[in-house]
């Protein structure tokens, strides 16, 4: 485990990241503390996108996937998924601390009509927190499983930015509804009864799974 | 037993042939693989080790046939050390051979006495605690040769080992593949003809795709026998002349006169003198003279 965290997590991966979420909390004005969910949530898969594409790719830039090989298939694979696990860990860890920047950088007024206390920020945070788990997992998996199949990482960064264009726009919002991949974006933030936007996270799970099954059969194929 | 090809071709995507119809049989011990860049050792290498599959002919491993469904049992038998390879960088030289001990499904314990036994035997003992990073190239292909003994490997490949090294590392991996042949098959491709001279009793020959010869070094040395031949160049001019009409294996500056080392099949037209065979003459003769005059296909 802890060599799978040295190749998967080095120095300059750990610190784009978190001057990524540093930045992004300095820059993204939110005004009210339920609009920090919205401003993390898309930068955030685009970030899992970029940080998972070389999850397997590295083995076959070095070449080290000629000898994999040799290995046994079950091995390999469980390599791939500790390692994504472990990317899906520190992603989360940054997002739930880009969470707490935004208070930190920004003091967003926490009395929106309607809603106040600090039980109402904890759940709030607790959504917030689920959904961005699903959002990073989901591009995470992709983005390796695209790398993977055209063994290159900026086929895997490329085809996710291009999604990542589609699902995250008005016109994403419009078409797929509920059902975006964004659909907590999106979501009507006024109105914390509504949670139709859990389908498209529903939706997020069950492509994840597809991708992390699929996954074997691709790295057998393409080496 | 061995490795045994036959009628093997492999071609790309783009319709290029990288391996021509060729037919080989690897015995026990160190075989040598010589050829030119490009000449399709690496590719034949590749198949051995099921990253390739060939297009035609069939390949055998301890009577075991290359397909799809033996893969697993064939890869057990097998050790490979590519010719660019970067181990993981930021993993200490234990870290990296435990990590793909591993993965290769070796248990801990075993894993650790293959690491301890092989560190000690490549010199490399003081420096489990170094970072990949921090060694040198020759360092650093001691630790892929590790990585490939770690399952005990029948078959062992590697694929031009000793490119980029000094002198010094390049002889020490040369021992090293020596001594580990000695209870396995090591199949050692290179360009290098020394390195072949020093380790090998058996290699082949490869040019285009195609096996040029294989079998003994002593016999491919006796067919280059007189067709080497030493002459001296008056001036830089008759040099020229020579290069252009013979081929020329070796020019040396002694005592005030050039020597001009040549092979050709019938005696040169100017005062020469026959001379001693190297391997180097020898792979000069094979990979110019015609198809028909040497090729010895097994």
């Amino acid at each position: 485990m802890i060599q799978e965290m040295k190749i998967s997590l080095p120095f300059q991966k750990q610190a784009y990241a978190v001057f990524f979420v540093v930045i992004l909390s300095l820059v993204r004005g939110v005004t009210y503390s339920d609009e920090i969910g919205i401003a993390l949530e898309a930068p955030m898969a685009i970030l899992a996108a970029s940080f998972c594409a070389d999850t397997y790719t590295q083995e076959i830039t070095s070449r080290r996937s000629e000898i994999q090989r040799l290995y046994p298939m079950k091995k390999r694979i469980y390599s791939v998924y500790r390692r994504i696990m472990i990317q899906e860990i520190f992603l989360l860890s940054i997002a739930a601390a880009g969470y707490g920047l935004f208070y930190l950088f920004q003091h967003p007024g926490i009395n929106r009509i309607g809603q106040n206390g600090a039980e109402n920020e904890i759940r709030q945070f607790l959504v917030y927190f689920a959904a961005v788990a699903v959002t990073l997992g989901f591009w995470g998996l992709l983005s390796n499983l695209l790398s993977c199949l055209f063994r290159n990482m900026w086929m895997g960064i490329g085809g996710c930015l291009l999604l990542w264009l589609i699902t995250n726009s008005s016109s994403g919002d419009r078409y797929f509804g509920a059902w975006n991949l964004f659909s907590y974006t999106f979501r009507k933030i006024g109105d914390s009864s509504d949670l139709s936007w859990i389908r498209g996270k529903i939706v997020c799970i069950c492509i994840g799974i597809v991708t992390a099954m699929v996954l074997p059969e691709i790295i057998e194929k393409r080496g | 037993m061995g490795m045994k090809i036959e009628d093997l071709t492999v071609t790309f995507k783009n319709h290029v042939t990288a391996i021509d119809h060729a037919n080989l049989e690897i015995p026990k011990g160190i075989f040598g693989l010589l050829g030119e860049n490009g000449a399709g050792k690496t590719t034949l290498m590749r198949v051995l080790t099921t990253v390739l599959s060939p297009a035609g002919g069939t390949v055998t491993i301890d009577g075991i046939r290359y397909n799809e469904e033996n893969y697993e049992k064939i890869r057990k038998k097998i050790g490979y050390l590519p010719q660019e390879i970067d181990l993981y960088p930021s993993l200490t030289v234990q870290e990296c051979l435990e990590y793909m001990g591993a993965l290769s499904g070796i248990s801990k314990q075993a894993c650790k006495e293959r690491i301890d036994c092989y560190l000690a035997k490549t010199s490399l003992s003081e420096h489990r605690r170094k970072k990949i990073k921090q060694l040198s190239g020759g360092m650093k292909r001691r630790v892929g040769l590790i990585q490939a003994l770690l399952n005990e490997p029948e078959f062992l490949i590697v694929d031009e080992p000793t490119t980029g090294l000094d002198p010094e590392e390049r002889i020490r991996i040369r021992n090293l593949l020596v001594d580990f042949s000695e209870e396995r098959t090591v199949l050692f491709s290179t360009h290098v003809v020394e390195d072949l001279t020093a380790t090998c009793d058996r290699l082949a020959v490869m040019k285009k795709g195609k096996f040029l010869y294989a079998g003994n070094m002593k016999e491919l040395l006796a067919q280059a026998e007189g067709h080497v031949w030493v002459c001296k160049a008056a001036d830089e001019t008759m040099a020229r002349k020579l290069e252009r009409e013979y081929h020329v294996s070796s020019k040396q500056y002694m005592g005030g006169e050039l020597r001009i080392k040549l092979i050709s099949e019938r005696p040169p037209q100017i005062e020469c003198l026959p001379c001693e065979t190297t391997l180097e003459d020898a792979y000069i003769y094979i990979t110019n003279s015609e198809p028909q005059a040497s090729v010895t296909d097994l």
